[in-house]
């Protein structure tokens, strides 16, 4: 990065070049001036270079209570006898300030079941980050209050999942989750009820690509499932009906135009619903 | 040979794709064995559940583990096998998902133990190293390769986390359980040192045995601070008279000689009595019965653990570890009468190589544990708000996940080390190999250590006598010898030592009892 002047050199009237944070004359070489501002491109980069002026520190994150801000005392091996007892000490009592009320506890282990959620079904970063703050402002509409904390973390993945156009079937979650199915229906009916989630009813496509790899289906009957699923949307034969029974359908129906081997049954335990659902589906389908 | 056949032998050589064989290797017996070692060591998570009133314990059991192929979940939730050039391409990790077996037991106090949960659940992942075992381009033709986008002529080896490709530095270290003796001087007289690195499942303790400028010999070792005597610690641990003690260091008559002026300077006479006398080091200002305790713990516990061995009697370890002790004095004094010369560090033979494999070994192991303190904390939590306990609600997977990938993506290995792992030179191809092919000594570079970088004649055929940096890490870091093989540790120690104990080698610990077990089978 060098650029060359108007300016002369005062002693030998020679081009100047500034360099980094220099200028110096192209002929003799004398360093005219020093030290000024380096305005040349950023050591490091960052990826919201434009919107973003802070520079310093770890990202923040909302998926941790604190935001990430808290310090820990780590250890050392260093340390000997009464000092190292008191650094342990020390690092209790630090641990025990971060929570400081039971809400903040409470919102702790929301948070912890929502990353041992969004880890076991393995969904991008950000789905964990907005069901924690899904699952923040539900707290503070004080919704949690006779309903139980595990119910609310699982409820909030389903409603992200389903916000975010990638979702879980209740079943799925319900799999992996420390809470029941009634708990998470509870919390969901009140976060959807109080919070004005905009949720549309769900579109079969969105399961079509987990079941199709479940399945271990081949990509062509997993385009033709996707085609027919948009064309039963078109034509409102979709309507009413349970999505993830249509997606298993679409598979089926799929499966055997191209003449995979896919039975009713699998297709069905795979969507969590009873072969009577794919079936009569599969019948509308035809239609 | 003339210069035609080795040229053939050469070409034969390289033409085997062996330039990153070490790796592969060390990486695939590490996923053969080494993960199922390190869990087996585990074997269980006991939770502090049933420590109140009317409770029943709570632990789980660890099983089987299972390692599959590198495969990445889409956020639609469709699961496809992963190529290492999609990785670097998408800037992910090239990790396979690690599943585990385990049960959680309840009972034990007064009820019977019963199995509450048992399922096989996925509790992380795993970098997989290209080109080994696991990968999924393994055994792949050129023209396959060429087919999904990878260079046929890339040798692998390494690992691509976030993106970025990073290979394990191998490092040089001194080898562990081998008694190194060597001339030191304290207080400005010259006195004999015997040292030992103890290692046993990654626990590493220094055992030092000393003879001081009066000629008593003094041993020291972890969790005891300063040093013992060393009659007293051999008492201890079950060598009793005086003429056992210098029948088990030497014949030799000058040595026996030496012996004796230490029996005279002993504090102890008998077993019981060392004992005690340690338990006052080892807890002062305690209580009798917890000093004895203590003592007893420590002996068992922090002196020379590589002698331990999985079913065999602490009785006969001891008797081991003071057989041990014997020949640490036996190399002191040998070094004091000038029998034998000090043992040269940088002799290849006390030099051992951690490869990928083992350095793995060593993150897994660390990782475990920090799983196992989280599934400990989520099954108490769980269990104090009544909730049922599975085995799928307590497993978080990011935690090992998290402590796989972030020291391979940053090199700040465990145990403090930095700069582990390094991105792989692409400069060229010819730096590629050379890169995989890299070892480190833990020298610190900004000290002189001239003996260290000198090339040493035992080097010969394995280390590159040419290729080494210039400037301070001169002849610290090294590159292999072109055709060099890496030999490895042996698997199944129980095997060679029966072997030994066929030959006529007496008194190996565990042996009989092994004998017996087989016979019962």
């Amino acid at each position: 990065m060098s650029t060359t002047t108007r300016q002369a050199c005062p002693e030998c009237d020679g081009r100047l070049r500034s360099m980094g944070a220099e200028t110096v004359c192209d002929e003799c070489g004398l360093v005219v001036s020093e030290d000024e501002l380096d305005r040349g491109p950023e050591w490091r980069s960052f990826a919201d270079d434009e919107t973003n002026p802070e520079r310093c520190g770890a990202p923040l994150t909302r998926s941790r209570h604190d935001r990430g801000l808290s310090t820990e005392i780590g250890r050392s091996t260093r340390l000997k006898g009464r000092k190292r007892r008191q650094i342990a000490r020390m690092r209790r009592q630090h641990n025990r300030a971060r929570i400081s009320s039971k809400r903040e506890r409470n919102q702790v282990y929301g948070f912890t079941e929502i990353r041992r959620l969004t880890g076991q079904l393995e969904l991008p970063e950000h789905v964990r980050d907005r069901s924690c703050v899904l699952f923040e402002s539900a707290q503070d509409s004080d919704l949690l209050q006779g309903r139980c904390i595990e119910g609310f973390a699982a409820a909030a993945v389903y409603a992200v999942c389903r916000t975010a156009s990638v979702s879980r079937t209740l079943g799925e979650i319900v799999a992996v989750a420390s809470a029941d199915e009634d708990e998470l229906k509870v919390a969901y009916g009140a976060l959807n009820r109080e919070l004005d989630l905009r949720t549309g009813p769900i579109d079969p496509s969105e399961y079509l690509a987990r079941f199709a790899s479940n399945l271990d289906l081949p990509t062509d009957v997993e385009r033709t499932a996707r085609r027919l699923a948009r064309e039963a949307h078109e034509s409102g034969h979709a309507a009413g009906r349970n999505p993830s029974g249509v997606a298993a359908a679409c598979l089926y129906t799929a499966a055997r135009d191209v003449g995979h081997e896919l039975t009713q049954r699998e297709a069905s335990d795979v969507a969590g619903v009873s072969t009577v659902t794919v079936r009569n589906t599969y019948k509308h389908l035809q239609r | 040979m003339n210069r035609q056949d080795r040229r053939a032998i050469s070409r034969e050589y390289f033409s085997r794709e062996r330039l990153a064989e070490h790796h592969f290797r060390s990486f695939n017996n590490f996923l053969d064995r080494g993960m199922q070692r390190v869990v087996e060591e585990k074997e269980s998570i006991d939770t502090d559940i049933g420590d109140k009133e009317g409770q029943e314990p709570v632990r789980v059991d660890l099983s089987n583990v299972r390692v599959v192929t590198p495969r990445v979940r889409e956020a639609d939730g469709s699961e496809e096998l992963l190529y290492p050039q999609e990785a670097r391409l998408r800037n992910i990790t090239y990790s396979a998902p690690v599943f585990m077996e385990m049960s959680i037991v309840r009972g034990g106090e007064e009820e019977e133990e019963h199995v509450v949960d048992q399922a096989e659940t996925k509790v992380g992942r795993m970098p997989i190293m290209v080109g080994s075992n696991k990968c999924n381009i393994a055994d792949f033709s050129d023209e396959e390769l060429i087919e999904i986008g990878e260079d046929p002529a890339d040798p692998g080896g390494y690992f691509i986390v976030n993106g970025s490709e990073r290979v394990l530095m191998t490092s040089e270290d001194l080898a562990p359980n081998k008694i190194l003796a060597e001339y030191d001087t304290k207080y400005g007289d010259e006195i004999q040192i015997a040292k030992t690195f103890s290692q046993r499942r990654g626990y590493r303790a220094l055992v030092l045995c000393e003879r001081n400028r009066s000629g008593i010999l003094e041993v020291s070792f972890p969790s005891v601070s300063g040093s013992i005597n060393f009659v007293t610690l051999v008492r201890a641990l079950g060598l009793e008279s005086d003429e056992e003690i210098v029948h088990r260091v030497s014949e030799d008559p000058e040595i026996v000689k030496f012996m004796l002026e230490n029996l005279e300077a002993a504090e102890v006479g008998s077993t019981a009595e060392a004992i005690e006398t340690l338990g006052q080091r080892v807890a002062a200002g305690q209580g009798k019965n917890y000093q004895l305790k203590r003592a007893n713990y420590v002996i068992d516990r922090y002196l020379l653990p590589h002698l331990h061995e999985e079913g065999v009697e602490d009785e006969e370890t001891r008797t081991n570890k003071a057989v041990y002790l014997c020949r640490m004095a036996e190399a002191c004094f040998e070094l004091a009468l000038e029998r034998r010369e000090s043992d040269d560090k940088d002799h290849y033979a006390n030099k051992r190589l951690k490869v990928s494999g083992d350095l793995m070994k060593d993150l897994f192991r660390t990782a475990l544990n920090k799983l196992a303190r989280d599934v400990k904390y989520q099954l108490e939590r769980a269990n104090m708000r009544n909730r049922q306990l599975a085995v799928s609600t307590v497993v978080r997977s990011d935690v090992l996940t998290e402590r796989l990938e972030h020291p391979i993506a940053t090199g700040n290995w465990v145990g403090g080390r930095s700069g582990v792992s390094q991105l792989v030179d692409r400069t060229d191809y010819m730096g590629v190999l050379s890169h995989l092919r890299r070892l480190r000594s833990p020298l610190s570079r900004s000290q002189p250590h001239f003996e260290a970088r000198d090339l040493h004649a035992t080097q010969w055929g394995r280390i590159c006598p040419s290729e080494t940096p210039e400037g301070p890490n001169c002849g610290l870091v090294k590159n292999f010898a072109q055709s060099m093989e890496l030999s490895q540790n042996v698997d199944d120690e129980r095997e060679l030592k029966r072997e030994l104990a066929s030959m006529g080698v007496e008194g190996i610990p565990g042996i009989e009892t092994v004998e017996t077990h087989t016979a019962d089978d």
